[in-house]
């Protein structure tokens, strides 16, 4: 039963992981694909993770993953933040509806 | 004294949790460690502007009975981008907006800055004062969902014991 859960959680970890991937080859410019990876990366890191600790049970390995889970999401909108700031102070120009792919 | 103690504890869990031995040995050695640390940089725990710890705690707690929200708001941004990503005409208007805030707290802006990144289709480029630029995936929708967002703003301001101007 609990087996189960987890390879759900996996699964669907898996596939924002897989939709984080699509998007950075998708999308059209540096800042959306920057919205791909940094929220479908935190969203599917987090599930994965949150599999593992079902799966793994009431032990110091799940109290570990669990924090691990929470630096996550404290650390990866901070870097996306940091990268985003480097970008938008270089002056890249935003991709608009109607301009070439980059 | 109390921030001290209360990084000391803080500090001390995590040694346990990440070494899981409870031979006296290393719990020495992490008393000694954590003391060092302890000494060094209480004030990166508790910023020197807010003295008393009891709201610290508050904070801390308010903040956990925020979380459940937040998750939610994340799930339903993935369930977004990747509903934009997968579609084969992609449907994205990208756009940059800057959105205005009351905010004083430099951990309340971080909060809400962080908050933003993760939800409705935004992510924070910059931020000077209270003022937020985002960069957004959906422009009409950011727009939309942001001014819903006052309510997060709310809620945030709530959590950090900072009111509405």
């Amino acid at each position: 039963m609990m087996n189960t859960l987890a390879s759900i959680f996996v699964v669907i970890g898996l596939f924002f992981m897989v939709v984080g991937a699509l998007g950075l080859i998708r999308l059209p410019d540096f800042y959306t694909r920057v919205h791909a990876s940094g929220k479908c990366d935190t969203m599917g890191e987090g599930m994965m993770l949150l599999g593992f600790i079902l799966y793994e049970g009431t032990s110091l390995i799940a109290v570990k993953m669990f924090l691990l889970v929470l630096f996550i999401f404290i650390t990866s909108p901070t870097a996306v933040h940091a990268i985003m700031n480097v970008a938008h102070t270089c002056g890249t120009e935003p991709w608009k509806i109607g301009d070439e792919r980059r | 004294m109390s921030q001290y103690i209360v990084t000391f504890a803080v500090l001390i869990f995590f040694w346990y949790i990440l070494s899981g031995y409870l031979e006296p040995f290393y719990i020495g050695a992490g008393i000694i460690c954590c003391a060092i640390v302890t000494l060094i940089s209480t004030d990166l725990l508790f910023l020197s502007n807010e003295t008393s710890v009891l709201r610290s705690v508050g904070t801390f707690i308010r903040f956990i009975g925020y979380l459940p929200r937040l998750i939610l708001a994340i799930i339903i941004a993935n369930f977004d981008v990747a509903y934009r990503v997968l579609h084969p005409r992609m449907p994205i208007d990208p756009g940059i907006i800057t959105v205005d805030t009351p905010f004083k707290n430099d951990i309340l802006r971080t909060a809400f800055a962080n908050a933003l990144t993760l939800t409705p289709g935004t992510v924070t480029v910059e931020v000077v004062g209270g003022r937020y630029t985002v960069h957004a995936l959906v422009r009409e929708a950011a727009e939309e969902s942001l001014l819903r967002e006052k309510d997060m703003q709310k809620s945030l301001a709530h959590v950090f014991g900072e009111g509405e101007e």
